[in-house]
């Protein structure tokens, strides 16, 4: 809402500078989002009068002027090269140090500063310029001649009438009341305790044609028009409006057409009332008449748009067809022209609601509809078309019908509510006195009369506040003008101690953790296109109204989007991508849900490792990740978390979307899994490097508990024997650790496999093994014997189960 | 005779010493003229042949030889050892260090991360909510009117007529002060989604930071309070502020907290659209109608609550132009938080 300050003095003497009014306009919740300066381009020029004109001496096309520029210090001498130069001329001066708008010897026309000049010998004090070098229109052929009644040194500004200041204000949704120039006025009232005034008019009326002789209306749908009253002003010219209202419509941000619309417009500025004038002769039987539109109507709006109607909208229409569609827009058939003679004029209430909705199915958005919906005051309406019908008779030289037709069936009255000064300050944390109360609403026209019991009021809300409902709201108009900063900062309100709960620690300990090992965190989108989205879920939570189809789908895992992000950053030249993300994955369910019954939202870990293993370096050869980089990334980490005594993996878990895919449990409970996504699936992410995957479901792991107990170590000498054997490439390593572990007995406390290798010396299929074992007894030091025994077990064991060689012991 | 090789092998000494640069040089050296079977050896054999009354002038001229040769032999054989262990010893301590690879948190995960650690510190525990909310909670129990534009198609997903994709974390609130006996003292983080064409300016989710406190005597002041030591904690001691009164559905008193833009320091720029003020957080006294549809009597309970946009405000910290960049998880953009 564009609000211009001269206007506003029209109700209220500020009397305060522009800054600070800006400033208390935000305190009280009228934020002022800008401030603009209208004049300030034209600062520097002055109305002058050219008082002598002599030849220059060295140029035949320059004349140096004598002009009165009001100054004390007397007339200015001015080299001039227009040809329309003469004595007796007002014109405009720019001084010395103006900038001129425009330049017009420059070919982009960049502004630049007047200096004191020498041009050709004589000195030059300034510039007499043209309409184009001020930017006030295009005629560049001479000097601008102004009025000959134009005062001398009156600032351009004044002259132009544009010395004026536009401030932007962001008006919230509850305070419809504050978008015209008198709802601001009465908030500037209560800041400043200072009184505003309604514009003085006179509205003289024809007595000779009564109104209810030529006119009639009838509301038939009264729900959503509570309120409709109707003038005629006849014998109108239409023409354009005069340069005070012109100027004031402009800087108020809307666009002049005609005296007639301006004039509405104006006062639908003014009052916050919207008004529209239709051509009395274009209306059908000269009759009004309210009623919800016919289902399957065509009706065409002002701007030419065409609308199909479905019966719920409501129209004004005349004794024939419809003429406006309510608080909304007027229509092509009855629309103000330059031969419009005769204005029946509207000012109506209707209901917020109905306005709301037929606006947003017909994709209109007009200043009037904006200001019903928002709710306005039905009780100025009368006074918004009397003050309406005398500006138009003033401006277009009509004459007002007697009367005013105003059908109001049922008022709406003022709202009462109670309020309790304990109140105020208890929710305030002030101590606000009772008069202060009741000074504060009534300068903002709340009437508060006390009741029975002490400190309490009954107050009367002006129908023009429809925000204020109840006490709560009367508290935050206290609040308002007392202002937020007199309210102290309360810190010492009692503190609870609280320390974030185990789940929260546990996954920050998750997401650090993964810092620390250097992954790159990803926040990624949570919608997909439906086709990526089935590659990984058949249970697909759509959204009725997407964006887009590319974003139609919740991702049902994280692994989809960050392939794309895997995808982007190899676009982008990227050769080592090891990422993580904290994030939710959704899914529809037949059974239960998380919050909400039939949706699953999973919070997980994600973590890509694709390309390059290690960053460029001199000291290690570069290699290309594999499995056993993720598998021992998610087995570190959940040992780091302290998740790890626990027997945590199986294989070839079935998956859909990796392969050699790894089985994640805790305790037989499934938290996720290892492996590397299938060529196709990177493939349709246009991924051709591999790309190894890891998913922990977090909301699992979570629960497990990790209550660290000390345990003894043994005090005897641990031996460490390594063995080695050959072995046929079909068997695992994880079969043969097995077999150590469960032959050796509770003696070995660890098994590391430390080599690996195949080669033709071992023979065709065959590979070599070789497991650091260590060996340690909690309640003796084993003899040598011992191990010798346990070692050649462990071999017979082996050699027997896998058919193995002994290679070394 | 002898004196004529005397002087030889003293030419062919000086010559050859200069160019012994190794051990295998020296060794070669040492062979040809100290060895016994070297030329030195061989003027001590025809030392025999010269007549008796020579021999001790030859003798001692050959000795005087052996001596310097000895000494030079010795003092190139130290300064090639010095060389070599030299050598032997030089690290270019100038290689790079065998570095770690950097981690990253993501620049918003920071950002909401370091809320948090002030909230809890302040006596605020954590809750979390769905992300798919139902019509009651994210509208309706917030005091939403049935036909607020917020309802509507344009600006909210929907999953079904009365689920949508949440558009704030504050249905989280309705779901605490359900479950939870009073005082609750909670902040609600998490993603939020509204249906906005993707800008520079606009995503189509983001993520919100949201508080609530609602016990017995709990005021506007103990809300400002908590916002101006969360303020001073996150942006620093020295910051400047001021509260506006602003509106939302499901707060009365409602405010807006500015800070002073830390691009100008309240000049104005480009960033604060030079007004020198950046909007940070929206909050406000929890509205009479919340907390009786959370079944909380209004008379003797209250409340407050406020909420952050995380990424608005990473972009202000960061200085970022377009908050696309975010979720474009470029490595390089990463690497750099
Ligand atoms: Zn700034």
């Amino acid at each position: 809402m564009r609000i211009s300050y001269n206007w506003l003095q029209r109700y209220i003497n500020v009397n305060d500078s522009v800054e600070n009014l800006a400033q208390k306009l935000t305190s009280v919740g009228l934020e002022v989002e800008s401030v603009d300066y209208l004049g300030k381009k034209f600062e520097g020029f002055v109305v002058a009068e050219v008082i002598d004109v002599q030849k220059h001496p060295n140029a035949d096309r320059l004349r140096m002027c004598k002009v009165n520029v009001g100054s004390k210090d007397g007339p200015l001498q001015i080299v001039c090269g227009a040809p329309n130069v003469e004595i007796g001329q007002k014109v405009i001066v720019g001084l010395i140090g103006a900038i001129v708008p425009h330049n017009q010897h420059d070919p982009t026309g960049k502004p630049f500063t007047l200096i004191k000049a020498t041009i050709r010998g004589v000195d030059s004090f300034g510039m007499i310029c043209s309409a184009k070098e001020l930017g006030i229109s295009e005629d560049s052929s001479g000097i601008k001649v102004l009025d000959p009644n134009a005062k001398v040194g009156t600032a351009l500004a004044d002259y132009l009438g544009v010395n004026d200041v536009a401030f932007e204000l962001g008006i919230t949704p509850n305070r419809p009341d504050c978008l015209c120039h008198i709802g601001v006025a009465r908030d500037v009232a209560a800041i400043y305790k200072k009184k505003y005034s309604f514009p003085q008019y006179k509205l003289t009326e024809n007595k000779k044609t009564s109104i209810t002789k030529i006119a009639t209306v009838k509301i038939e749908n009264v729900i959503d028009c509570p309120r409709y009253t109707a003038r005629v002003i006849q014998n109108v010219t239409v023409k354009e409006s005069p340069d005070w209202l012109k100027q004031l419509l402009m800087t108020a941000g809307l666009r002049p057409i005609n005296n007639i619309v301006d004039a509405t417009n104006f006062v639908m500025l003014e009052y916050g009332q919207p008004l529209h004038a239709f051509d009395y002769e274009n209306l059908a039987k000269h009759t009004i008449v309210v009623k919800n539109a016919s289902a399957g109507e065509q009706f065409t709006t002002l701007d030419g748009k065409t609308h199909q109607l479905k019966g719920t909208e409501l129209m004004i229409c005349d004794g024939k067809k419809p003429v406006a569609i309510a608080g909304v827009m007027g229509g092509l058939n009855s629309e103000i022209s330059e031969n419009t003679k005769t204005v029946l004029l509207e000012a109506a209430y209707f209901s917020p609601t109905s306005v709301r909705k037929t606006a947003k199915r017909l994709g209109i958005n007009s200043d009037a509809s904006y200001r019903f919906e928002r709710g306005i005051d039905p009780n100025i309406t009368a006074e918004a078309s009397a003050r309406a019908a005398s500006l138009i008779a003033e401006i277009t030289g009509g004459e007002v019908v007697q009367g005013i037709i105003d059908l109001y069936p049922k008022k709406i009255v003022p709202k009462k509510i109670t309020l309790k000064r304990s109140r105020v300050n208890s929710i305030l944390g002030s101590d606000i006195s009772s008069k202060e109360i009741k000074n504060i609403l009534s300068s903002l026209e709340i009437k508060s009369a006390p009741r029975k019991e002490k400190n309490s009021f009954v107050c009367v809300v002006p129908t023009s506040r429809p925000d204020i409902e109840q006490e709560i709201d009367l508290i935050e108009e206290v609040a308002r003008i007392y202002g937020y900063d007199n309210i102290e900062n309360k810190t010492s309100s009692e503190v609870m101690f609280s320390k974030p709960d185990k789940d929260e620690v546990r996954i920050n300990s998750i997401r650090q953790w993964c810092v620390a090992n250097g992954l790159n965190e990803v926040l990624t989108n949570s919608l997909i296109d439906r086709s990526t989205a089935k590659m990984f879920s058949e249970n697909l939570v759509t959204v009725k109204n997407p964006l887009s189809v590319d974003l139609e789908i919740l991702r049902p895992s994280l692994l989809a989007t960050m392939l794309q992000t895997i995808a982007y950053n190899y676009n982008h030249g990227a050769t080592r991508l090891h990422v993580f993300e904290i994030g939710r994955e959704f899914s529809i369910s037949t059974e239960k849900g998380t919050y909400l019954k039939g949706y699953i939202e999973k919070n997980v870990l994600g973590i890509c490792l694709s390309g390059d293993a290690n960053q460029l370096s001199w000291s290690e050869k570069q290699r290309n990740l594999d499995l056993f980089d993720i598998k021992g990334l998610i087995l570190s980490l959940l040992k780091s978390i302290g998740l790890d005594n626990s027997d945590f993996i199986y294989y070839n878990a079935p998956s859909s979307l990796t392969e050699m895919t790894i089985g994640v449990e805790i305790n037989n409970t499934y938290v996720g899994f290892i492996g590397r996504c299938k060529p196709e699936l990177a493939k349709s992410f246009k991924i051709e490097k591999e790309v190894f995957y890891a998913e922990l479901n977090l909301d699992q792991i979570v629960k497990f508990d990790t209550v660290k107990k000390f345990k003894e170590f043994s005090k005897y000498p641990t031996v460490i024997r390594d063995v080695a054997f050959v072995v046929s490439k079909t068997i695992s390593v994880g079969e043969i650790e097995k077999v150590i572990r469960s032959v050796g007995g509770e003696e070995i406390t660890s098994v590391t496999l430390f080599d690996l290798f195949e080669g033709k010396s071992l023979g065709e299929g065959n590979k070599s093994v070789a497991y650091s074992i260590s060996i340690n007894s909690a309640e003796k030091t084993l003899t040598d014997g011992k191990i010798e025994s346990i070692i050649k077990s462990i071999v017979n064991a082996v050699v027997t189960k896998f058919n193995a060689n002994l290679r070394s012991i | 005779m002898l004196e004529k090789k005397i002087s030889d092998l003293q030419a062919e000494v000086e010559k050859l010493l200069p160019t012994i640069s190794s051990m295998d040089d020296l060794e070669k050296f040492r062979i040809e003229f100290l060895s016994r079977s070297g030329k030195l050896a061989s003027l001590y054999e025809e030392l025999k042949t010269v007549p008796n009354d020579q021999k001790p002038l030859f003798g001692q001229k050959i000795n005087g030889v052996k001596k310097t040769l000895e000494a030079q032999f010795e003092m190139i054989r130290s300064a090639i050892n010095a060389t070599a262990t030299k050598q032997k010893n030089e690290i270019d301590i100038s290689l790079p260090g065998r570095m770690r690879p950097k981690g990253t948190h993501h620049p918003i995960t920071q950002t909401m991360e370091e809320m948090k650690e002030i909230f809890v510190s302040m006596g605020f525990g954590i809750e979390y909510g769905p992300e798919i909310e139902d019509d009651y909670h994210n509208f309706e129990a917030l005091n939403f009117a049935p036909n607020h534009p917020a309802r509507d198609m344009q600006d909210t997903f929907f999953i079904k007529d009365d689920v949508v994709l949440r558009t704030h974390t504050t249905p989280v609130q309705i779901r605490v002060m359900k479950s939870r006996p009073l005082p609750v003292r909670v902040i609600m983080p998490g993603r939020v989604y509204r249906n906005e064409a993707v800008s520079a300016r606009a995503n189509y989710f983001f993520h919100q930071v949201d508080g609530l406190y609602v016990d017995k005597h709990v005021s506007f002041a103990d809300l400002k309070g908590t916002l101006v030591t969360f303020a001073k904690n996150f942006y620093g001691s020295d910051i400047k502020y001021r509260f506006r009164p602003s509106y939302f559905p499901f707060t009365e008193p409602s405010l807006e907290m500015d800070i002073t833009c830390f691009l100008c320091k309240g000049k104005g720029c480009r960033i604060c659209k030079q007004s020198g003020w950046l909007e940070v957080l929206g909050a406000g006294m929890v509205h009479p109608n919340v907390l009786r549809n959370c079944g909380h009597d209004p008379e003797k309970v209250s409340g407050y609550a406020f909420g952050m946009g995380a990424d608005r405000i990473s972009i202000l910290r960061y200085g970022i132009d377009d908050i696309r960049i975010f979720f474009d998880n470029d490595i390089r953009f990463l690497n750099q938080f």
